[in-house]
């Protein structure tokens, strides 16, 4: 039926067509309403209708794509259409009037996602101070204290502290009412925003939400929320661990009622009660959200894994400095551990069992099949020093855990595609691949080396970073110069003004480039997307 | 035509009509005016222009030296009025009339500053209440009041509690109108039910005609306090005698009042992001009309919404000032680059103080030498004042018809050495020798 209308309507838009004016009005009439991809690129545009003549592309051509699930595609191009990608390969076809970004000589990464960070990313430092203010509640802003006796700072807000704010965020969880205000809130202007995106994150998480660092705009910034249960989980408390246990059990056997009610489909048989079931546990047990502990010593981890296993969730262990000496147990769990590879956890004296703080940490949990995600130990962003703005050198803090034997393809998933799953937006964000978002940053070199920069970052299909337009960091060593002779789709690429191009390490660059992707090769999976676009 | 005018003018039994040549007169609607004499008569302009003859017999004040200019107009103030209140209050309804006290010595020196008209805003944050407008002139709060309500002071930052308080104020309008629609429905079913009886007995139909007729002039009386009256309710509750809407509550009203455009808000913002929020809460309120006011400080990055201000020509109210950008120690002028986008300008004194009012022109005459237009300057303390206000057909301009509310300066009104010679109101001189 479709297939008949549609002929005679082609045919009649083919004739308007001759007539420019009148086309437009055809256009609009025929657009299938099931195009699909109406995104809120498109929708912006009240008046423009019309979905295909006014669909907004943007390509980044010609780069070394690194698309965060395994491997490396030299000189490809990325095509989004409306904010999501629909093609990566080599010889894309860029529609006219495509907005290109000129990547020949750089890397294309997907973009960092920061577990942890900073409620002033979102809400900027201007944010008006007072209850409402959404950000920076969850995590204290100066964590770090330095002690003139001490070598290195300490913690200010030792792990006990957590343990007593977590019965709030606990009630939180379990209510549905409770939701993140990060719409209400959100700055798109704000200048941690800005150095956010210079460091190569283009999502957040703030509390339990995902949070997308949109430029110049407020609509479409939450990408998930309420992905996390934070629960509570101590050796030395046993007591709440008892009830912890009491409320899965109930939730579990609730959970096991209503299926049995379900298969004898008895209709007069009354739903079992919900009553006294742990909200959070069921959210948990029903996989809507992760339970996520905060916890680093072998016992408790043990613990965790172990519980995780009878009822049959995947934890999510933040810290976890001891994790390397149970790794094969978390491993089997299916654990998450989101790691603060440069964290100094000292060893229990009073066991022998090995204890403490590793470098290794981060290689041994993953090796035994622990999906590791990285997060800074201060949640801070800011150009004022270096100790205590851990966001900004998020890739440096991963660089931490190759060092200790991660492999690079893993250290890469530790900042983008395991946090986006521990937020439940991996459908969204977390690699580049066709039907996700093109959240994409542009780097002069390797992500994980201390030299690269951020070039260029894109949100949604759009450039909201350029290293050389922003006061940051455009001094320090000015972008490469590109390769002489342009590719074809990038000829109208406006960067032409290339003043400080007396830059010499491009080929030097290149070459440590070479050498850490011989490094990463082991890691390389099946050649990913382009075959996925059909 | 002005000639024209000028003769009938003779023609006219004398009275209060007279005549005043400046150097030059800032007309601010038309441009500059060099000789120019200004034509008053009962508190009004009659008549501006260029080496105007003047019929005999019309007293002329010659002063050839001074330079004529709206009064000027200060709508977003406090001066003379206690304040400091940072409580956030959900009181549309309020205004802040019996705070004002006609015998502080704040009027007398703004009027002697050249400032004529104030808006006086109301205290508090949140939904304050309406602003008042003031004449800096009067013994008791009746001969000080112009007009009110001036506008809904509304303020909005960037969080939930605050764009929660304006959605629901408009979701009770909401409600309101359903309950009005509702009652109507109901009223229209009783209303046929009563047809049905009488057409039935279709004998008394001229008379019910009659009755129908002097119900409606009725009822448009009723109407004239009820905003929410549009004409296709007129035209439904023809039919018979009137139909009476439940009276809103009086926090309700301010906003009917704003969704049919009789009331305007102004919105005070504290950073960009708050103008998108702004626009946010009010994606549905296509209708409603209102200004933005935000201060100016260093990291105010205002400059991000210029343009989207701009395209939407939007009154503007700031303070004449530059600003560092943000982790920066570059200067912007916000206050030129919002003009330049096409924004309305106001410009309110830097500091709300009597000395606050002192620096005032020379604060904007700095800004004009960083980059401001002058027009746009000029306009920005006199006629987009008014508009504000809603007084932009009455107030801020040396027009025709407008009140005669001037302020005589010993030269540029932006440079330092600029005294005020004399002020006008309405047509009188009540600051300055004038012989």
């Amino acid at each position: 039926m479709a297939r008949t209308l549609e002929t005679p309507l082609k045919l009649l838009s083919a004739l308007l067509a001759l007539a420019a004016t009148v086309a437009r009005i055809a256009a609009q009439d025929e657009t299938p309403p099931a195009e699909g991809q109406q995104e809120e690129g498109a929708g912006e545009e009240g008046k423009k209708d019309d979905d295909e003549e006014h669909a907004k592309y943007f390509a980044i051509v010609g780069g070394d794509v690194v698309p965060g699930i395994g491997g490396i595609l030299r000189d490809v191009t990325i095509l989004a259409r409306n904010g999501k990608i629909t093609e990566i390969g080599h010889d894309v076809f860029v529609p006219e009037g495509a907005e290109t970004l000129d990547a020949h000589g750089l890397r294309v990464y997907p973009g960092l996602v920061a577990l942890g960070a900073s409620g002033r990313i979102t809400t900027g430092n201007l944010a008006a101070e007072g209850p409402e203010e959404d950000g920076g509640v969850a995590e204290p802003e100066e964590e770090i204290r330095f002690d003139a006796l001490l070598p290195v700072p300490i913690l200010a807000h030792p792990k006990e502290e957590t343990a007593e704010e977590t019965p709030d965020l606990q009630a939180e969880e379990g209510g549905d009412e409770m939701k993140s205000e990060i719409e209400d809130t959100f700055d798109p202007f704000s200048s941690q925003l800005v150095l956010a995106l210079a460091t190569g994150i283009t999502s957040v998480q703030q509390q339990s939400a995902a949070v997308k660092l949109k430029r110049y705009e407020i609509e479409g910034v939450l990408l998930g929320d309420r992905h996390i249960s934070t629960l509570t989980w101590s050796v030395n408390n046993p007591s709440n661990i008892r009830s912890l246990r009491e409320k899965f059990e109930r939730a579990s056997s609730y959970l096991r009622d209503v299926r049995a009610w379900k298969d004898r489909g008895n209709k007069d048989e009354k739903e079992p009660s919900k009553r006294g079931v742990d909200a959070t546990a069921l959210r948990v047990l029903q996989g809507e959200s992760l339970a996520y502990f905060r916890n680093g010593a072998r016992e408790d981890l043990l613990g965790i894994a172990r519980f995780a296993q009878e009822y049959g969730f995947r934890p999510v262990i933040e810290g976890c400095d001891e994790g390397w000496t149970v790794a094969d147990e978390l491993g089997r769990a299916g654990a998450f551990a989101v790691l603060i590879p440069r964290r100094r956890d000292p060893k229990d004296e009073r066991f022998t069992r090995p204890g403490g703080a590793s470098i290794e940490n981060a290689a041994k949990l993953h090796a035994a099949g622990v999906q590791v995600a990285v997060r800074p130990e201060n949640t801070g962003i800011d150009t004022i020093g270096i100790a205590g703005r851990d966001v900004l050198h998020m890739p440096v803090e991963a660089g931490f855990a190759v060092r200790g034997g991660l492999s690079e393809a893993a250290a890469l998933e530790a900042m983008t595609l395991v946090p986006a799953r521990i937020l439940g937006v991996d459908h969204r964000i977390g690699s580049l691949e066709v039907g996700k978002d093109l959240d994409a940053i542009v780097t002069d070199g390797d992500l994980l080396h201390y030299r690269t920069f951020v070039q260029y970052t894109v949100v949604d299909g759009k450039l909201v970073y350029d290293k050389e337009k922003e006061l940051y960091f455009a001094h320090i060593r000015p972008r490469p110069k590109k390769p002489e002779e342009p590719a074809p789709a990038a000829a109208e690429e406006p960067k032409a003004e290339e003043e400080k191009a007396e830059e010499p390490p491009a080929d030097e660059k290149k070459d440590e480039a070479k050498d850490e992707e011989s490094g990463g090769d082991d890691e390389k999976k099946d050649e990913p997307p382009k075959d996925d676009e059909g | 035509m002005i000639l024209t005018s000028l003769m009938l003018l003779g023609a006219l039994p004398g009275g209060d009509l007279w005549a005043v040549r400046v150097k030059r007169a800032e007309t601010v609607a038309k441009g500059p005016i060099e000789h120019a004499l200004i034509l008053v008569e009962d508190g009004r302009i009659l008549a501006i222009g260029e080496d105007l003859p003047v019929e005999r017999g019309i007293p002329v004040i010659e002063r050839e030296d001074w330079v004529a200019t709206p009064g000027w107009i200060n709508c977003h103030t406090r001066v003379g009025f206690p304040r400091g209140m940072s409580s956030r209050t959900f009181d549309p309804q309020l205004s802040p009339e019996i705070e004002i006290d006609p015998r502080n010595d704040a009027w007398k020196e703004l009027l002697e500053l050249g400032v004529t008209t104030v808006g006086v805003y109301p205290d508090g944050t949140g939904i304050p209440g309406q602003a008042i407008v003031l004449r800096t002139r009067g013994d008791t709060l009746e001969e000080m009041l112009v007009h009110k309500p001036a506008y809904l002071s509304i303020h909005l930052q960037a969080n939930s509690s605050s764009k929660n308080m304006l959605r629901e104020a408009f979701s009770k309008v909401d409600e309101y109108e359903e309950k009005v629609a509702k009652e109507r429905e109901k009223w229209e079913k009783e209303q046929e039910k009563k047809k049905s009886k009488s057409k039935s007995s279709k004998k008394d139909e001229d008379k019910d005609k009659k009755e129908e007729e002097k119900k409606e002039e009725e009822k448009k009386e009723e109407k004239k306090e009820d905003t929410l009256a549009t004409q296709d309710e007129k035209k439904e509750e023809k039919a018979s005698d009137a139909f009476v809407p439940p009276e809103p509550d009086e926090k309700v009203k301010p906003f009917l009042d704003l969704r049919a455009g009789t009331l305007e808000a102004m919105v005070s913002l504290s950073k960009a992001a708050d103008y998108l929020h702004l626009l946010d809460v009010l994606e549905h309120e296509e209708k409603v009309h209102f200004s933005v006011e935000f201060p100016l400080r260093n990291d105010i990055d205002f400059y991000e919404v210029a343009p989207k201000i701009g395209e939407k020509k939007l009154l503007v109210v700031t303070q004449p000032e530059t600003t560092l950008q943000p982790n920066s120690i570059r200067e912007r002028n916000i206050p030129a680059e919002l003009a330049r986008a096409g924004a309305k300008l106001v410009l309110v004194p830097r500091d709300d103080s009597v000395e606050g009012h002192e620096e005032w022109r020379t604060d904007v005459g700095r800004l004009i030498g960083q980059g401001l237009s002058r027009e746009a300057a000029l306009a920005a303390v006199t006629l987009e004042a008014a508009r504000v206000l809603d007084l932009g057909e009455r107030l801020g301009s040396l027009e025709e018809g407008k009140q005669a509310d001037i302020v005589f300066w010993s030269g540029d009104p932006f440079e330092p050495s600029t005294r005020v010679e004399a002020v006008m109101l309405e047509g009188r001189f009540v600051y300055g020798e004038v012989k």
